[in-house]
């Protein structure tokens, strides 16, 4: 699948691009600073947990907590254990290589994806191992993927990131190699080459959605994509003139934040709350959307509201783009809205509710294919159907 | 071979096996399609048993049982003909001066021609026999008359194996995911693999109850019905007519197929696409239930250019109903005609997933399976 990539075209604008200031390095940045604790303690015994994967996208636009940092060193512990490696304590030296720590070094880097973070540290599982065959290497590949994906079960993008980094690694022909370093450097390339790409999707779809946006165009936004940021952004720089609509996104209240960060760039936005989509669609030119995973369908599940808007501007005729990584493809086919593992975010309605009513409390939605118009992929702009053929072809 | 065209059906009539008389009163949309006398075949052939010395007695009984209706079913009838070309292959001899591979290449032709007159083949043979006839002619031509013939009916006996019995696993245990508790599923006419996945679902213990949609003249649905009661599962049975009056319960909906084509049409019984299309307008998913194996490359657009013509006797009359009979005896009239379609083709956007043993797959991704997988043929 990633021979085809669409990086080409990173290597043909690389003259014309600027490259914004706040640029993100590839090496794991030293732990950050302590400070008082802002997010909620998930050992609360309430009866709704919080899928950690929302968790941690509060957790990036706050700051690294110690009890935050004290849970993840547990639950390295605890995964490290079951996995039958070495145990771990709590000091970071002397001690042997855990793929969950990695992987949470890797994730303290705000604008980096889950997803990606656990490509880099499974590739440093494989260059840290002490395997002597084909085998060992690849069980060990196998342990340290499913601790990472028993670390967050909810995240569709984590799960599928790490099943196509296994399928994409191990289908190497360099297994076939008779001496097993070399062919343990061939699958380190492969892994690097996987993390480079991933890293750098989100450059490339920004490049690839340039030519849907034309001047005076107006653009209706769901949710905090940093994917659909990077679009806009690019977008700015390139001084086109269009103007952004933004759903406020309750419960998180995404809206409001990439409202600001739309601001800084001067480019003109308005809040709408999330009821005021249908009676503003008829302005709109466009819709935009990021993904939390791509199904096999072609569908998409993103943050709870996404199919409703879809409907709408499928009804109006407005075309409805979805901005995702590759590594996002899934192999889940949902038949119906509850036909997905469940990922609940509490709500604060900043009243009290009385306990015998229910409040629907799950955090995203499943949009059926024949709503999207188009995906902007770093393998290129893609029809929904596409998704399929591409796995289809990568599980061959 | 279309048979409107009077030439080489004439041709093709001096080279059959036995005689059939063509039915007289034929709908004019369908003259392209074979239809015969039905009433007077069977003893036709049966009578015939003595006089077919060219005729592999396995190969006989299998036509036997197709035009008497005995094997119906995609699987059952590639699973009986490819057993009965097994036993062909393994009392097979080569005749001095001709070579393996032709020979038994023209004789499997000739049983397949004579399969053909006793009903015509559904897709799932034509892709079995395709596949037969290529392991036919690439055999290596250093192997003895022994090796070859263990070779082919190794082959035979992988395909039944991979392709047939451990894709229905693997589907079965792909479709019980999307089965959850308090489903209501609805089905129609009688598919193995919809059997199988309804009782290993009950078998997991999950809380469902099944409706069963049938329609005359074969009303298939009533011995699907009877083996699902007697594993316990709680049932009920309709008729087609019914079936928008009995939607708004059901959850979902699983249907078998003849075979896939690559628009992603659903080719199966008669039917099915009335049940398809109803259950699409009242937005319950439909889930088609088929293996790889019957995928096909071609493309159909409807369902009168390629079909099978039943007994219009079938029609005419209702066993057991003397009231309801006036139709009867009145076959041959001028001005009425009966169209007795045995298949029908559904639309790829009624179908909201294929589950095959490659996994479950959106309408649009079956030219991708045949263009990927056909290879593996090749390199079995």
């Amino acid at each position: 699948m990633w021979h085809r990539s669409a990086s080409f075209i990173l290597d043909k604008n690389q003259n014309d691009t600027v490259y914004p200031a706040d640029s993100v390095t590839l090496t794991p940045p030293p732990p950050s600073s302590i400070s008082t604790p802002q997010n909620p303690n998930p050992n609360l015994n309430r009866n709704m947990s919080m899928s950690a994967y929302y968790q941690t996208r509060a957790a990036h636009h706050g700051v690294v907590t110690s009890d935050w940092l004290a849970q993840s060193q547990e639950a390295a512990t605890r995964a490290v254990a079951t996995g039958g490696q070495e145990i771990v304590d709590g000091g970071k030296s002397g001690r042997a290589f855990s793929v969950i720590d990695e992987f949470n070094n890797w994730r303290k880097q705000p604008d980096l994806a889950e997803a990606v973070a656990a490509i880099r540290a499974l590739a440093a599982v494989i260059r840290n191992s002490e395997a002597k065959t084909m085998m060992e290497l690849e069980i060990e590949l196998k342990k340290a993927s499913d601790s990472l994906k028993s670390w967050d079960t909810t995240s569709i993008s984590l799960t599928a990131g790490c099943d196509l980094f296994m399928r994409y690694v191990t289908r190497t022909s360099a297994l076939e190699y008779e001496d097993f370093n070399s062919a343990r450097s061939r699958l380190i390339e492969r892994a690097e080459k996987f993390g480079e790409i991933s890293y750098k999707a989100r450059k490339i779809i920004a490049m690839l959605s340039q030519d849907f946006i034309f001047d005076g165009c107006t653009i209706l936004v769901h949710g905090f994509s940093r994917v659909v940021m990077e679009v806009l952004k690019m977008a700015a720089q390139n001084k086109k003139l269009f103007r952004v609509l933004c759903t406020e996104g309750r419960p998180d209240r995404s809206g409001l934040r990439l409202a600001n960060e739309l601001a800084k760039l001067d480019v003109p936005v308005k809040l709408l709350i999330d009821s005021a989509v249908a009676y503003t669609m008829d302005e709109v030119d466009m819709v935009f959307v990021g993904a939390d995973g791509v199904v096999e369908s072609g569908g998409i599940i993103n943050m709870m509201g996404t199919y409703q808007i879809a409907l709408v501007a499928h009804s109006m005729n407005k075309p409805v783009y979805v901005a995702a990584e590759s590594y996002k493809f899934a192999r889940l086919y949902p038949l119906d809205q509850k036909d997905m593992g469940p990922a609940l975010r509490p709500i604060d309605f900043g009243v009290p509710i009385p306990s015998k009513v229910e409040v629907e409390t799950s955090a995203r939605d499943y949009t059926p294919p024949q709503y999207l118009t188009l995906l902007f992929t770093d393998l290129g702009v893609l029809t929904p159907s596409v998704v399929s053929d591409e796995l289809i072809q990568l599980y061959l | 071979m279309q048979f409107d065209d009077q030439g080489r059906v004439n041709k093709s009539k001096k080279r059959a096996v036995f005689n059939q008389p063509e039915a007289k009163n034929r709908v004019e949309l369908f003259r392209h399609l074979p239809q015969y006398e039905h009433g007077s075949q069977l003893t036709d052939l049966e009578s015939k048993f003595l006089e077919l010395d060219s005729m592999h007695p396995a190969v006989y009984k299998v036509g036997v049982q197709y035009l008497a209706g005995d094997v119906t079913g995609g699987n059952a009838r590639c699973i009986a003909m490819l057993r009965a070309f097994q036993e062909v292959i393994n009392d097979y001899s080569t005749p001095p001066g001709k070579t393996l591979v032709r020979d038994l290449t023209a004789k499997i032709s000739s049983y397949v021609s004579f399969l053909i007159e006793c009903r015509p083949l559904s897709m799932s043979m034509g892709n079995a026999i395709r596949f037969q006839k290529s392991r036919i002619a690439k055999l290596p031509l250093t192997l003895s008359e022994t090796e070859a013939k263990a070779a082919l009916c190794n082959d035979i006996d992988r395909f039944i194996n991979e392709k047939i019995i451990l894709a229905d696993k693997v589907i079965v245990r792909h479709a019980a995911t999307k089965v959850r508790d308090g489903d209501v599923l609805l089905t129609y006419g009688s598919s193995c693999v919809v059997e199988m996945i309804l009782l290993y679902a009950h078998e997991l213990g999950k809380q469902f109850r099944v409706v069963v949609v049938d329609s005359r003249p074969k009303h298939e649905g009533q011995a699907l019905l009877r083996r699902l009661l007697a594993k316990g599962l709680s049932c009920t049975y309709t008729h087609i007519n019914a079936v928008s009056y009995i939607m708004h319960e059901v959850t979902r909906v699983f249907l078998g197929a003849s075979s896939v084509l690559s628009n992603g049409t659903t080719y199966s019984r008669v039917g099915t696409a009335c049940v398809a299309m109803v259950a699409h307008a009242f937005r319950v998913p439909v889930l088609i239930c088929c293996e790889a194996y019957k995928f096909h490359e071609r493309v159909q657009l409807d369902s009168i250019c390629s079909n099978e013509l039943g007994d219009s006797n079938d029609i005419a009359r209702v066993p057991g109903r003397p009231d309801v009979n006036s139709m009867d005896n009145r076959t041959n009239e001028k001005n009425l005609q009966f169209l007795n379609l045995m298949y029908d083709a559904t639309p790829s956007e009624y179908v909201s997933m294929i589950i095959t043993d490659y996994g479950m797959i959106p309408p649009t991704s079956v030219p991708v399976i045949v263009r990927e997988y056909r290879r593996e043929y090749l390199l079995i």
